[in-house]
């Protein structure tokens, strides 16, 4: 019987592997015209985000996280679009320049800890996955939660933790954070945040609607344990004119 | 048996389907406004009111056969409505539309199409048997056009009174089932023999009436899960919903929004917009409040005086540092309770709050009033439920004024509130509350920041209109300005600041962490510390708008800055929108669809309304041309005559009914009584004068047309022009009359314009039912057609030259029409 079987498994095999790494070829190639698509909008803000392009290892990393894992099968032909996508509770998974801007912003060291808020699909979890040495993420809605943690278990992205609960409180027991990112709504920048985050440490929160990205505040906790936040403007747009 | 000069046309029937037509077009505004956003909702209403175009279209090509089968066409109509009343509302609710994806993904725009198309059928259905009925009794078109007007009328009134009692799935049951009673009278009156020969047999008759009572019991009997509302699930209410054991604590509805209270006990809410990080505490456990699913404020669950604690680290604590001795203060636009509450921390003794919405007092006074510890607090607290302009006329004097955060929203931060007009914001506005000052009191604004700065900016612009208005000659020396991470407090003084109040205001800033943007004595490394921007732009914006010369006011600044920051007026009153026209290129190709979020969605939704209403209208009016019978005398010089008349007399009619909705907003103080009012008054007094003409034309010969027309036309230019120049100081003297008072002003203002303002659309109608009756349905559609591009270009108007601007409009447009007609009545001579 056994014998029986291998030989089934090895013929189901040979028809269908060679289909699936077509389209595991398809998204890698997707993959790349993402990062060029990405590279394109960081030169064309340069001005405003400060630099002419992201961290190398940022875009590694982008390169090699399998995005369309991420978002609902009927969406795979466009995870690699530049654009945000529905992950359903009403919840979406940033366009990718946001998320690699995010993660740039953060300036990612191998031995840091990061705390995120807001797991939501794991994307920007699994990415930052690729460049620190842990990841606590939570979330407050409970089946998003579950399924994201489902999927980045299997997926086999052992540095992050999570976990369902108020991320307005952080993560006390694993606190203080080398960096903080912030992605859901919130009328203030929450105090035991900036008291978990490490002195010389950073926060990211991006401002705006589900679909559309405003502007993004850096929250900088210098060594003397100083908060200043920062805006900046995913865009090049600026209101001045003339004189000003 | 009845010939056609003695018929009586369905009456009762047309009456009870303008009213039930004009109420379900105002449902599904609120309905959509609850599931999608108000912007997406006007839109998609705007564009399903061209039914009464397609009707006027397809009547003009079959209209021989309708005529022919009148009695049944009529009454299928009726029931059609009824039906499609609910049907299409069900079926627009099953369609997966998500307004925020609009930009990104292209099968949305499907969708929207399929909306429309649905929730064109309703109005269709209505148009159709009106017009038909017009055509049908074409004797008597102005009475049944008057009939028209009064139900439409009656309808408004009818339905803000129905969504005061029922919930809205109950009303929309109501007006499907009356829509099918309109046939079931209309069948009463074509069996009595009092109507037109009929084309039923006792048996069809029989069988048509069974049909109506089983489609009025199925209505009645849809199952409620069917029309339960399927919010967006992008909206605030529904992810808030989604939290492990968050529930609905209270819910209510009234004809301007929905009103939620959630409670999320595992995962509390914390709203405390713009909180410093130096608080040592944040907010303590809240309720959540929502308007039509979004729109958050919270209610504070009080405990003690250390629960308040947090609001002294919110940049609207600044004013309360900075008067020395504050004992009264008031509150404009309380809502629920939050300033109320900031103002009891500093042991403000005498608080009078304005809010206009008594649902959202009612919460913390009554259903969670224990909840929110509204009896340490009533002793001192007056909350009136009018408008801030409203109370602003009184002749009380306070320390301090306050407006804005804590508690409000951010929604206008991205632009959906673009299109709402606010008379709260306004020069003239802040000149009313600067009057209400004491000798050293405090003006304070505080207002959600966005990126890049605009609403800020225009404030500033504003206050300082108004400070030079009231006769401040130096205002500069008596603004302080700061800003948190994402609220701004603009500080106004009817006196320069002291240098006490200065270091106040200073030592409050570096205690906080907040920012200056405007003090007196300010340098520019003081304006970009601790929360930093691209450009200390609040402090540069300050800076030009203060230094122009007096007679420049803010002029290059404003000029030249890419959002539209110039003061909002009371001509003006969008003081929520920034679009510039100027700047549209640069927003257009900015990448990743990012220029959206550099204009907001509401005026590019308007925009969009507008093409589409346009492109349609232009299908709708000319393609019935290509089926109309057409002879020598018809030439295309005569038709075009026609379609500039009718219209010109449709833009006309809603640009000053719109605007009428705006000056009586300042009136009545309610925008919920001012449409009430203004849409109830112009349409009966409208349908009025329909009858006027009806009655002139049956007693006197076809010569008194040109007559009525002229006058008519003469005495709306001339009134018209009266209430631009007059309305302002009317409204001044009538705003603190007693409520009733005010409505029977504003009854009897509308009164002789609106009367006047029903004769040109029968006349028209009737000069083509001398010359040309085939193509009264086609006039008929144009109209509607018009109806529905006049409300978008009034807003589109008024938003550049004001809404006295856009009555002048209509005043040329009234005399275009006019000499058209002309045209026409010279050319049938």
């Amino acid at each position: 019987m056994s014998v029986r079987y291998i030989i089934i498994w090895v013929f189901v095999q040979l028809i269908f592997v060679p289909g699936a790494l077509a389209i595991a070829d398809e998204y890698t190639l997707q993959r790349k015209q993402m990062i060029e698509g990405i590279a394109d909008d960081v030169r064309k803000t340069a001005e405003h985000i400060n630099k002419k392009s992201f961290n190398d290892i940022v875009m590694q990393a982008m390169d090699v996280v399998p995005r369309h894992e991420f978002v609902p099968q009927n969406l795979h032909s466009q995870a690699y679009e530049n654009r945000p996508l529905s992950i359903g509770y009403g919840q979406t998974i940033s366009q990718p320049y946001i998320v690699a801007l995010m993660t740039d912003l953060l300036q990612p060291e191998p031995d840091q800890h990061v705390l995120e808020i807001g797991t939501g699909s794991g994307y920007q979890a699994a990415v930052l996955s690729q460049l620190v040495a842990k990841i606590y993420s939570i979330e407050i809605i409970e089946e998003l939660g579950n399924s994201s943690t489902r999927l980045l278990d299997r997926l086999g992205y052992g540095n992050i933790e999570t976990r369902i609960a108020d991320g307005y409180n952080g993560w006390l027991q694993h606190a203080p954070f080398d960096s903080i990112i912030v992605t859901a709504a919130i009328s203030h920048i929450p105090p035991p945040l900036v008291q978990q985050l490490k002195k010389g440490g950073r926060m990211v929160i991006p401002v705006g609607s589900r679909f559309q990205t405003q502007y993004l505040t850096l929250v900088d906790k210098d060594m003397q344990g100083n908060v200043t936040t920062r805006q900046v403007l995913p865009v090049s747009f600026v209101p001045f004119t003339g004189g000003h | 048996m009845t010939d056609n000069q003695t018929a009586t046309p369905p009456l009762v029937s047309i009456f009870i389907l303008s009213a039930a037509a004009l109420a379900y077009e105002v449902l599904l505004i609120r309905l959509f406004s609850i599931i999608h956003w108000h912007h997406f909702a006007f839109m998609v209403i705007s564009l399903a009111l061209l039914g009464y175009g397609v009707s006027g279209s397809l009547i003009t090509v079959f209209r021989r056969w309708l005529l022919d089968n009148y009695d049944s066409v009529f009454i299928a109509n009726t029931l059609l409505f009824g039906i499609t009343s609910i049907l299409c509302y069900i079926a627009v609710q099953q369609l997966p539309f998500n307004a925020l994806e609009i930009l990104w993904d292209s099968s949305q725009w499907q969708r929207l199409l399929l909306s429309y198309l649905l929730l064109t059928l309703p109005f269709f259905f209505v148009a159709n048997a009106i017009a038909l009925t017009m055509m049908r009794f074409h004797q008597k078109i102005a009475l049944v056009y008057g009939i028209d007007l009064i139900g439409a009328g009656i309808g408004a009134v009818s339905i803000m009174a129905l969504l005061q009692i029922f919930s809205p799935d109950v009303v929309l049951r109501i007006l499907g089932i009356s829509g099918i009673a309109a046939g079931l009278f209309a069948m009463g009156l074509f069996t009595s023999g009092l109507s037109a020969p009929g084309n039923l047999s006792k048996r069809q008759k029989q069988i048509t009436a069974s049909v109506l009572l089983m489609c009025m019991f199925a209505i009645a009997m849809t199952p409620q899960k069917w029309l339960d509302l399927r919010m967006s699930e992008y909206k605030g209410l529904a992810q808030t919903l989604l939290i492990k054991d968050a529930s609905l604590r209270f819910q209510h509805t009234s004809p301007v929004s929905q009103t939620d209270v959630v409670q999320s006990p595992l995962i509390p809410f914390r709203h405390a917009p713009g909180m410093s990080l130096q608080s040592p505490k944040g907010p303590p456990e809240q309720l959540a409040v929502f308007r039509d699913g979004d729109e958050m404020t919270t209610i504070d669950h009080v405990t003690d005086r250390a629960s308040l604690e947090y609001y002294d680290y919110m940049s609207s604590a600044l004013p309360y540092h900075v008067h020395s001795l504050p004992q009264n203060t008031l509150i404009l636009g309380s809502a629920t309770g939050a300033q109320i509450l900031q103002a009891h921390l500093f042991n403000i003794s005498q608080i009078d709050a304005v809010e206009p919405d008594r649902q959202l007092s009612l919460l913390i006074t009554d259903q969670f009033a224990d909840y929110y510890g509204w009896q340490h607090l009533e002793d001192k607290v007056t909350i009136h439920t009018t408008s801030s302009r409203g109370f602003a006329s009184s002749e009380k004097n306070y320390d301090l004024v306050i407006m804005g955060p804590p508690g409000a929203s951010a929604g206008g931060s991205v632009g959906v509130h673009a299109l709402s007009t606010s008379y709260d914001y306004t020069v003239e506005a802040l000149q009313s509350y600067l009057k209400l000052l004491a000798p050293d009191g405090l003006l304070s604004i505080t207002l959600w920041t966005s990126t890049p700065a605009r609403g800020n900016l225009k404030l500033f612009a504003t206050a300082v209109s108004a400070m030079k208005n009231s006769g401040i000659i130096h205002p500069e020396n008596n603004i302080a300005w700061i800003r948190s991470w994402n609220t701004a407090t603009l500080l106004i003084k009817n006196t320069p600041l002291t240098a006490k109040e200065i270091h106040n205001v200073r030592s409050f800033n570096q205690s906080r962490s907040f920012d200056l943007a405007w003090l007196p004595g300010i340098e520019q490394h003081e304006a970009n510390r601790f929360q930093q921007l691209q450009e200390p732009v609040f402090y540069l914006a300050a800076e030009s708008l203060l230094k122009q010369p007096p007679d420049q006011f803010g002029g290059r600044f404003i000029h030249e800055y890419k959002y539209d920051i110039k003061p909002a007026t009371d001509n003006t009153p969008y003081f929520n929108h920034y679009f510039r026209w100027s700047s549209l290129e640069e927003f257009l190709s900015l990448p990743g669809q990012a220029g959206i979020s550099m204009i907001g969605v509401g005026y590019p939704t308007l925009l969009a309304t507008l093409a589409q209403s346009a492109v349609a209208a232009f299908i709708l009016i000319l393609l019935p041309l290509v089926f109309v019978r057409t002879d020598k005398k018809e030439d295309a010089n005569k038709r075009h005559n026609i379609i500039i008349y009718f219209l010109a007399i449709g833009l006309a009619f809603l640009f000053i009914e719109i605007a009428f909705i705006q000056k009586f907003t300042l009136i009545l103080s309610q925008p919920l009584y001012a449409v009430a009012v203004t849409l109830c008054a112009f349409l009966i007094f409208s349908g009025l004068g329909s009858l006027y003409v009806q009655h002139r034309m049956k007693t006197e010969s076809n010569a008194i047309i040109p007559v009525i027309l002229r006058r008519s036309v003469i005495l709306i230019g001339l009134i018209t022009v009266c209430y631009v120049v007059l309305l302002p100081l009317i409204s001044s003297m009538i705003m603190s009359l007693p409520e009733t008072a005010r409505i029977t002003s504003a009854f009897i203002l509308a009164a002789p314009l609106a009367f006047v303002m029903g004769m040109p659309f029968p006349i028209g109608l009737a000069t083509l039912q001398r010359t040309r009756p085939h193509l009264i349905p086609w006039a008929w559609g144009i109209n509607g057609c018009a109806s529905v591009l006049s409300a978008i270009l009034a807003v589109l108007l008024a938003i550049d030259i004001g809404f006295n601007g856009v009555m002048l409009c209509a005043v040329v447009l009234y005399f275009t029409a006019w000499l058209s007609q002309t045209k026409i009545l010279s050319e049938n001579e």
